[in-house]
């Protein structure tokens, strides 16, 4: 996987969401996101321990 | 007022107050006085409540008279303006809650009403705790007490510009990624992110909840350790809330040193720090060495991957905001509109792998907490930003210290440790285990007692 996110992939997931981001805006959008999503683009998630978000029930409560 | 009230410690007010030097009243309206005179350039305060602080000093007076012990009796503050303030308005800093006024009190606010304190108004903060206020929006950005050109960070921008200037004792800040550090580290105050769960955030706007904290900020660790001890403590209104057992934090400092154990991380929080952030860094670790600390150098390697905590605090963000976002787009400020819109954009799975990058970091920094007692590291990496930078729309989220330590929840104590060469002060954070924040203040004290960077007043 390309871990850069593209201008077109940006475009293709505002489209996708239904929301409008107006031109000006989308290289500072870009640049937020693909900062944020390099290293989970890195991740090869089969390499690392399983790690799964906790949800904890306990006796006589709600 | 002379400065050393505006100034004076929690400790010293409520010395003065029981030996009858000095009343809350006369504080009280002192401060009022000093707000009007100095907070027209500074904007640190977005709502002011004089007849509310007057009504709660003369309670804090008839309770002196009646030999009340309670240390923060008589004592002023102000609240950042995402805690919700019974009767008084509570903006976000936005203008979607511009006219909003709560009708219940968050549990930090109510918690230091009960411990006597006297609460001076709102102060300003980022948009939503985000975004800047760019011009044109509804309120004004605060400004930093040691150069009105520079931002005094944020999102506690207020809180920051009000305890630097002496305007206020105490005040609340709420931190999802650096919000309370980073303006103690541009203002050169004492900020504290509490462990995740110590301080309830009932009642607080949201921005990220699975990385929202809240705490003290104040202008010495001593009262930073005041100001924790009324809010730490379980809150069932919070299902984050932690039922530990709540510590003496006063009674923690002051305890030798010798010994502690602190790392310094030097992976990740040294990329590209300014060179006098460095060297007043260096020189803080020389002290605690002189001090009898044990510092050494560790390493956290997963800290590298801590940029993904954007994708969780957008995705919890945009949860949060959705249906105000479609609804009063125009309510929100233009750039903290589109931020809030990544979240849209971020997947599920990049969302769930974020959390798991999150557990790695976690795992890791417990690990290196089992050999050493405390980490520090530079709280920014720079000093505090020109304005003319920081409101160009295209400005990004610079590297920041601060995350990491939201990922992992950890308890931070952002510190001042020397000013650069034009004027503007630095700042070290130390993180400790989960629920040892009197570890981190008690070495933050001693530290502080063994230097006067606090003692520094900015040329208001």
């Amino acid at each position: 996987m390309n871990n850069e996110l593209t201008l077109q992939e940006l475009r293709d997931r505002v489209k996708a969401a239904g929301i409008t981001i107006p031109d000006n805006r989308l290289s500072m959008v870009r640049k937020l996101l693909s900062d944020a999503l390099v290293h989970v683009r890195a991740l090869d998630s089969r390499a690392i321990k399983t790690v799964e978000p906790a949800v904890r029930f306990e006796a006589g409560h709600e | 007022m002379s400065d050393a009230i505006a100034y004076a410690t929690i400790r010293e007010l409520g010395a003065r107050y029981r030996a009858r030097q000095l009343s809350p009243v006369e504080v009280t309206r002192a401060l009022l006085e000093r707000i009007e005179k100095l907070d027209g350039a500074l904007h640190a305060f977005i709502t002011l409540t004089p007849e509310r602080a007057l009504a709660d000093a003369r309670a804090a007076e008839e309770a002196l008279r009646q030999g009340d012990g309670r240390p923060l009796l008589g004592i002023p503050v102000a609240h950042k303006d995402i805690y919700c303030t019974r009767g008084i308005r509570t903006t976000g800093g936005s203008a979607l809650y511009a006219d909003w006024t709560p009708d219940t009190d968050a549990t930090c606010v109510r918690r230091w009403q009960d411990a006597g304190t006297v609460l001076l108004g709102k102060l300003i903060t980022h948009e939503f705790a985000f975004g800047l206020q760019f011009p044109g929006h509804r309120f004004q950005p605060a400004r930093n007490p040691w150069n009105p050109a520079h931002i005094p960070g944020g999102s506690s921008s207020g809180s920051g510009a009000a305890l630097a200037a002496g305007l206020v004792h105490g005040a609340t800040g709420s931190d999802t990624g650096g919000s309370i550090r980073g303006p103690a580290s541009f203002c050169g105050i004492v900020g504290l992110k509490p462990t995740y769960g110590r301080c309830s955030r009932a009642g607080v706007l949201s921005l990220s909840w699975t990385l929202d904290h809240t705490g003290p900020m104040a202008r010495t660790v001593e009262d930073c350790a005041y100001l924790l001890q009324p809010l730490a403590g379980h809150d069932p209104a919070d299902p984050a809330s932690s039922p530990a057992l709540v510590d003496d934090y006063v009674a923690a400092l002051g305890r030798d040193v010798r010994g502690v154990r602190v790392g310094v991380v030097r992976n990740y929080f040294f990329e590209g720090v300014d060179p006098e952030v460095e060297r007043a860094f260096e020189a803080a670790m020389a002290t605690l060495r002189q001090l009898g600390a044990d510092v050494r150098d560790v390493r956290i390697p997963s800290l590298a991957a801590s940029p993904s905590f954007m994708l969780i605090m957008l995705a919890e963000a945009y949860a949060y905001h959705e249906r105000d976002l479609r609804d009063h787009p125009e309510l929100y400020g233009e750039v903290l509109r589109e931020r809030l819109l990544a979240g849209a954009l971020v997947t599920g799975a990049e969302y769930m792998q974020a959390q798991r990058i999150r557990s790695e970091i976690c795992r890791e920094t417990a690990a290196v907490l089992r050999e050493v007692d405390v980490l520090a590291t530079p709280t920014s990496p720079r000093p505090a930003t020109p304005f003319a930078q920081a409101q160009d729309p295209d400005f990004g989220f610079p590297r920041s210290n601060t995350p990491p330590f939201n990922i992992t929840g950890s308890p931070t104590l952002a510190l001042p440790c020397g000013f650069s060469s034009s004027g503007l002060p630095l700042s070290m954070q130390l993180a400790g285990r989960a629920f040892e924040e009197r570890t981190v203040l008690g070495l933050g004290h001693a530290y502080e007692q063994a230097t006067d960077w606090h003692k520094r007043r900015p040329p208001v």
